[in-house]
């Protein structure tokens, strides 16, 4: 069967058991990061003095959580794919790679769904489009290619080492805060910002957020980002092709 | 999948010196070092082999019986050729597409209905839409499940799924069938209609690769045998000479 079939098959599959299993459905791809825009919303503008990111703040932190939640989901799913699917991988011979693109792919439709709400916020906030617009496809694609290579790395290896599963929550969580997503790549002090250009989301939120704040494009860090996240891929490749076989024997 | 266009001699599976190995024991430890140098040829501490020095071939039409005691590696063996296992040595070949009836419910979602199922399932095995449309009355019928297409899977009876599952796997087109202990399980009716649509299948020219502990089956079916002993191929011949053998190992 064809790469693309199999995967389109499984991505579908996965988003008809998610809709068709609960009654909100579709509202909770958009509930979870409304819920989470409004608790930081409150505490960064209301409770603290907020002296970082922009105006309007929702959708400043909107920009960067949607995308997170693509992220942080796809990559939990990751961690326990081997385990959910092993039925299917005993069984059926399907490309081993789909089991972790599929999850890239259906996280990224959600993703895709909720951005309504950003152009809802955006026009409620009165943020002004700007012509950085053009740039969210190749953040897409950027923040894509870090997925896959972050998923390889994990999904097999989460199959030998169970405490990694654990462990990848606990690095999802410090990846939160370590990501510019409540505040800007500008925000942080001065030495720090090309550093933390090596986590890949970072250079991706840039472009994310030219849409609406042209100062947070920042070509530097957009460039470092890129050249991590297809370093990343290339050894999730890697594992993932060294593992392949011990990894059948073990699911 | 499916199908090429090929002669008639050419041999549907070749397994060349196929082997591979397994860790007993605490299969969650390893270290990196282990895990990445899988290429060593040295079998390492705690593990052990399978199978090894496997190697036969299957031309289109035979119908071939796995004999062997619970734990010689015959499932092992039948995976390996429906390539859900990669080998550690030699290879396995298969010409031909496979129907792998292994785990038959392993395709299925217990939160998706009968007909989502049947859908999901079949175009996961391979069958384009208007394959599966045509198809579908009749993988209804024979599952016996026509008032329960829009019954969510996870609340029909095991017997139920089993028959679903069948049912499905039977209507590939795939020339070569894998069948493992399935037969097994499902009421002795069911297991008649299972019987007639394989010999169906076998008529129709196809080849199966059958793992079976029920002698009768194995007869039933198969004409030539390939007795698995430790992991080794000890005996390939005709069904009938294989069970002699293996009954009266079995006897000592």
């Amino acid at each position: 069967m064809g790469y693309f079939r199999a995967l389109w098959i499984l991505t579908q599959r996965d988003l008809r058991v998610r809709y068709s299993t609960s009654k909100l459905g579709y509202l909770w791809s958009v509930l979870e990061p409304l819920a989470m825009s409004a608790i930081y919303w409150f505490v960064f503008t209301q409770v603290f003095e907020r002296t970082v990111g922009e105006t309007p703040y929702i959708v400043f932190l909107l920009t960067a959580l949607l995308p997170w939640m693509w992220f942080n989901g796809a990559i939990s799913d990751a961690s326990r794919a081997f385990w959910k699917e092993s039925r299917l991988v005993r069984s059926i011979r399907l490309p081993r790679t789909v089991w972790v693109n599929q999850l890239v792919l259906a996280k990224g439709i959600e993703f895709l769904l909720a951005l309504p709400v950003l152009a809802l916020f955006a026009i409620l906030g009165g943020a002004q489009l700007h012509i950085g617009v053009v740039l969210f496809p190749l953040a897409i694609v950027l923040q894509a290619v870090c997925m896959v290579g972050v998923g390889l790395i994990v999904a097999p290896l989460v199959v030998f080492y169970r405490d990694l599963e654990r462990a990848t929550k606990l690095v999802l969580r410090f990846l939160f805060f370590a990501t510019p997503v409540i505040y800007g790549t500008s925000d942080l002090p001065h030495g720090l910002e090309l550093w933390s250009a090596i986590n890949p989301l970072a250079g991706a939120i840039s472009l994310y957020r030219a849409s609406f704040f042209p100062a947070q494009l920042d070509w530097a860090v957009v460039g470092i980002s890129s050249a991590s996240a297809a370093v990343m891929l290339l050894l999730g490749l890697y594992v993932f092709r060294r593992s392949e076989r011990a990894l059948l024997k073990a699911v | 999948m499916g199908a090429q266009n090929q002669t008639p001699t050419k041999p549907v599976i070749e397994a060349n010196n196929l082997g591979i190995r397994f860790r007993r024991g605490n299969s969650g430890f390893r270290t990196f070092k282990d895990l990445f140098g899988s290429k060593e040829r040295r079998t390492m501490a705690g593990e052990f082999w399978a199978l090894r020095n496997v190697s036969f071939t299957v031309h289109p039409g035979e119908a071939i019986g796995v004999v062997g005691r619970n734990g010689q590696g015959k499932s092992t063996l039948l995976r390996l050729v429906a390539g859900v296992l990669l080998p550690d040595e030699g290879s396995v070949d298969v010409n031909v597409g496979v129907a792998p009836l292994i785990e038959l419910t392993g395709g299925f979602v217990r939160d998706l209905t009968v007909r989502e199922n049947i859908w999901l399932a079949a175009s996961l095995l391979g069958l384009r839409k208007s394959e599966i449309a045509e198809r579908f009355d009749e993988i209804v019928s024979f599952a016996e499940l026509g008032d329960f297409l829009s019954t969510p899977y996870k609340h029909l009876s095991s017997g139920m799924q089993v028959r679903l599952a069948f049912s499905v796997m039977s209507r590939l087109d795939e020339p070569v069938l894998l069948v493992d202990e399935v037969l097994a399980v499902g009421d002795k009716a069911f297991r008649q209609k299972c019987y007639a649509r394989i010999d169906q299948m076998l008529a129709s020219g196809k080849t199966l690769f059958f793992v079976s502990h029920n002698e009768s089956d194995l007869r039933r079916f198969c004409t030539r045998g390939l007795y698995l002993r430790g992991g080794k191929l000890v005996l390939d011949d005709t069904i009938d000479a294989v069970l002699k053998q293996y009954n009266a190992d079995q006897g000592k």
